[in-house]
């Protein structure tokens, strides 16, 4: 299998030279195309900074990215944001639906702005909500729907443009657990159906648990992987549980 | 001094949110400080004690409008300045957990009030010094007075007036900002910008009746008012501006709902790049202001109306003065109304003049006598019989009085009769052109009849008003026993000859004997009268004008302001899933442009059916030729609109941005 996303040695300082944050030191890792990946780690400890280096929202200090084969280290600013909109696809905490559009608009949007014709568009929404189990919500406007619908239609959204890694940022925050059970069981049929590769960032070890495996991060390094394997959900929830005790320490968030 | 670095610094960075603040202050102060300051631009006149006491009498016109105008000026600054106190609230929460009393933040509000004020006040004041300069020259003309040495006009009461006027004004903004501060609680401050309006869907099925529903009251009201002009019975007219304004609700009530229905029947147009997403925009908004745009769509409607028939009306006032006085003077002479007897046996109107004091001699004259005979003449026009009763003149008379004119004399058959009218208004020029022939006219006993071009339409006299009398020119032996209804005395001055107008107006002004009555119209009276009256039409229609498109503009971008903090999220989320900024910039673009253009649409649209309705009623006095004055009333509201529209485009962007810029300079800084 190819390898959608490559990191290597990637490291990100912030601040001046009297007042210096190292907030990645030196992180590599691969993602293989279809593969659903969960990024753990305690607040602080550099997940978000990575999620932002790869989404190109932040640059790198130093070392490189290449997601499909493209270094995004060493993009322009004008090309940065067309291959942001062209390769990948976001799906944030906190839905970020537009209030004034319907669920099949806000799908249909993300299409529009690529300059897709209209029975594309129409086709695409369809399929997309068909997998994701919002057909029916589709006519309804982000108000009338419940948290894990409107999350599904976000990652609708991203999904429709077949980005070649989707992006999720505590996808399940700001969700009930029966919501985010809902959600996490269509990212796996997106995997599974349409090959989607997905990275998540997440610190809900139930959440990381239907991941393909997990990369541990602390202190900005990365700390540990842990692939499924043949485990069944209980044993891998254990395991990541175990890791993140120790990952956590004295200034552990992850209770 | 914390207090005022604090200030100063914070002016100057939201100097774009204060933009359209400093515009509308600006503006108002110019044109109350250009319209305050008449009185004094007779520095540079040369004028007459007459048309002095027209200045006078402007000045204090304007005066007196100026307090409503005031008022309305007030109303828009706090209008103003509450905005920018609900957009920095955060900001405000922010100095108070950091420890600042509520007076000190007052403080700080209570400089940067000030500082705004003073620039924008002298700002104001420069740009109305300079608009004065101008309107000096304008005022001279308009008077008819003469323009001396340019001197520098200055009004000191009128800059003493604009300060005091506006300082309350500051004032009260002061107060309600404090009051604001005062009454709200840390935690609404801090999250103000979390709480985002409640949105609700439209309702399309319903929006598209609506509108329908809308375009039938507009339409039945312009019906109403083409078919019966301005001069309508009260209740017909009622109708029309309850039609008319219901019927401009029920428009932007359902425009939203329709216009989206009506595109989404076009996937290829709804579903390209961000027609959606605008379309959406503007559908939430006008779905909540459309109580707004009513109110901005009637009153552009008003400042429309008001500048151009304004001055169409002053042009056409000025223009029908130069078809009215043929003569440089005429005087009359007829019974008084109530004269005891009513009879009257008529008047030497020369012997009069000299017993006075005043030979016409010096120069050329036309002594000439009406009568009256109770004997009607049938009009025939496009098939419509018309009896009218006209008043009598001879030949002779007449001839001399267009003799005195430079006119061709006509000339009559014994047993023929011509018609008169100085009317030049549509009907009688249709009746012109379209006469067929007159019936035949019995006076004295012999039958006449009508000349072959028997209709004419010549000024015969000096008067404030059209002569709407129809005069019947006769052969003179006719005439010799009639009854004399009035005799007239034009007169032609020499040239040359200043004293001359002096002369004349002493000696024959108020000749009253009695049960007579006499009546002297010079053209140099009635030039200044008319000056006087069209100027102070011009004039009020300028300012109310402009101070209603001041206020449709300020509602306008402020409204659309407002709603850029709610937009700004909206928009940051596009750039999240990846629109790049030119495309959200040309989508701001277009989303305000909307919002300026539609309410402006159909305020054209009344405007174009009033003025029609209007420049009819105007017709009565004189032909209004709207064309030239509309073009430079357009030319002014467009240019005033722009400006609020490219400040509301640069303000809203700023907000729009803000976050992003903000972002990304912490980036690049790196």
């Amino acid at each position: 299998m190819a390898s959608i996303l490559q990191a290597q040695n990637v490291e990100k300082y912030y601040g001046n030279r009297g007042n210096l944050t190292r907030a990645l030191a030196g992180v590599s890792f691969s993602v293989e195309e279809g593969e659903y990946v969960g990024v753990m780690g305690a607040s602080g400890s550099g997940k978000t900074t990575l999620l932002n280096c790869i989404s190109t929202i932040d640059t790198v200090t130093s070392g490189h990215i290449r997601i499909d084969g493209r270094d995004i280290t060493e993009m322009g600013h004008r090309s940065l944001a067309s291959f942001r909109r062209e390769r990948l696809g976001f799906i944030f905490q906190d839905f970020n639906l537009l209030d004034t559009l319907t669920a099949y608009e806000n799908i249909a949007l993300a299409l529009t702005i690529r300059k897709r014709s209209p029975r594309e568009i129409n086709m695409r929404v369809k399929e997309a909500a068909e997998i994701l189990g919002i057909s029916e919500v589709l006519t309804r406007y982000p108000y009338q729907m419940s948290g894990g619908q409107k999350q599904r239609v976000a990652g609708a959204r991203a999904l429709i443009t077949n980005p070649a890694l989707i992006l999720a940022d505590e996808p399940t925050g700001a969700l009930d657990s029966k919501s985010a059970r809902a959600l996490l069981e269509s990212f796996r049929r997106l995997v599974r159906e349409k090959k989607a590769t997905i990275l998540m960032v997440t610190h809900d070890a139930f959440a990381a648990c239907h991941c393909d495996r997990i990369l541990f991060i602390r202190d900005g390094r990365l700390f540990h992987q842990l692939p499924r394997g043949r485990d069944t959900g209980k044993q891998f929830f254990d395991k990541i549980i175990e890791v993140v005790s120790l990952l956590g320490g004295e200034t552990d968030d992850v209770n | 001094m914390m207090s005022i670095k604090l200030a100063l610094r914070n002016v100057r960075k939201s100097l774009r949110d204060y933009l359209i603040y400093f515009l509308t202050l600006s503006l108002g102060v110019c044109i109350f400080y250009a319209f305050n300051s008449i009185e004094s631009q007779q520095a540079v006149m040369e004028m007459t004690g007459s048309q002095m006491a027209a200045l006078r009498l402007l000045s204090r016109i304007m005066n007196t409008f100026s307090v409503f105008v005031s008022v309305i000026l007030s109303f828009l600054i706090l209008y103003a300045n509450g905005f920018l106190i609900k957009r920095r609230k955060k900001e405000f929460g922010l100095y108070m957990i950091l420890g600042m009393e509520k007076w000190m933040t007052a403080r700080i509000l209570l400089f940067e009030t000030l500082f705004v004020g003073v620039i924008s006040l002298f700002a104001g004041l420069l740009l109305g010094v300079f608009l004065s300069q101008g309107m000096a020259v304008a005022t001279a003309r308009l008077l008819g007075a003469g323009i001396g040495s340019f001197r520098f006009v200055f009004s000191f009461s009128a800059l003493a007036k604009t300060a005091g006027y506006f300082g309350l004004a500051f004032v009260f903004a002061l107060l309600f900002n404090i009051e604001m501060l005062r009454r709200q609680k840390l935690i609404d401050l801090l999250y103000a910008a979390k709480k985002s309006e409640y949105f609700r869907a439209p309702r399309p099925g319903l929006s598209v009746l609506i509108f329908l529903l809308s375009l039938c009251c507009l339409g039945l009201s312009y019906k109403l008012v083409m078919a019966n002009g301005l001069i309508a019975s009260q209740g017909i007219l009622t109708v029309c501006i309850v039609l008319g304004g219901a019927g401009t609700f029920l428009f932007f009530f359902s425009l939203s709902g329709f216009f989206l229905k009506l595109v989404q029947q076009s996937k290829r147009l709804y579903l390209k790049g961000l027609n959606m997403f605008i379309l959406r925009q503007i559908a939430s908004k006008i779905n909540t202001a459309y109580v707004t745009m009513t109110l901005v769509c009637l009153m552009l409607f008003v400042s429309i109306c008001t500048l151009s028939s304004g001055m169409g009306l002053a042009d056409a006032l000025s223009a029908e003065l130069r078809g009215n006085t043929p003569f440089d003077a005429t005087f009359s002479v007829r019974a008084a109304d109530k004269s005891p007897d009513g009879a009257y046996t008529g008047v030497d109107l020369l012997a009069v003049a000299r017993e006075r004091g005043f030979d016409p001699g010096a120069g050329a004259y036309a002594a000439v006598r009406c009568y009256s005979a109770d004997a009607p003449v049938v009009l025939r026009a496009e098939g419509v019989e018309k009896t009218v009763y006209p008043d009598f003149m001879k030949l002779s008379d007449f001839n001399a009085v267009l003799a005195l004119q430079g006119i061709a004399p006509i000339s009559l058959g014994a047993d023929e009769y011509a018609l008169n009218s100085g009317v030049h208004n549509e009907k009688w020029q249709r009746m012109l052109a379209d006469y067929e022939a007159g019936g035949e006219l019995e006076l004295a006993g012999k039958r006449l009849r009508a000349a072959g071009d028997g209709l004419y339409a010549y000024t015969t006299e000096v008067s404030s008003i059209k002569d709407f009398t129809i005069l019947a020119v006769v052969p003179d032996e006719l005439l010799s026993d009639a009854p004399v209804k009035q005799d007239l005395l034009h007169i032609n001055y020499p040239p040359g000859d200043g004293a001359y107008e002096k002369r004349c107006v002493s000696a024959l002004l108020g000749f009253a004997p009695g049960g007579l009555e006499g009546n002297l119209e010079t053209k140099v009276r009635l030039m200044e009268y008319s000056h006087s009256t069209t100027t102070t039409i011009a004039y009020l229609a300028i300012y109310l004008g402009v101070v209603s498109l001041l206020m449709a503009a300020t509602v306008l971008a402020i409204g659309q302001l407002s709603e850029a903090g709610d937009n700004a999220g909206r928009y940051g989320l596009l750039r999240k899933i990846g629109v790049e900024d030119r495309m959200i910039n040309t989508a701001l673009f277009t989303q305000i442009l909307i919002c300026f253009g539609v309410p402006a649409l159909p305020a054209l649209v009344h405007a174009a059916v009033g003025i029609r309705a209007a420049s009819k009623f105007v017709d009565i006095f004189g032909e209004m030729n709207i064309l030239g004055s509309s073009l430079v009333a357009a030319f002014g509201i467009v240019t005033i609109y722009c400006m609020y529209f490219f400040a509301t485009y640069a303000g809203s962007k700023r907000i729009v941005n803000k976050e992003y810029a903000h972002q990304r300079r912490i980036t690049e800084n790196e």
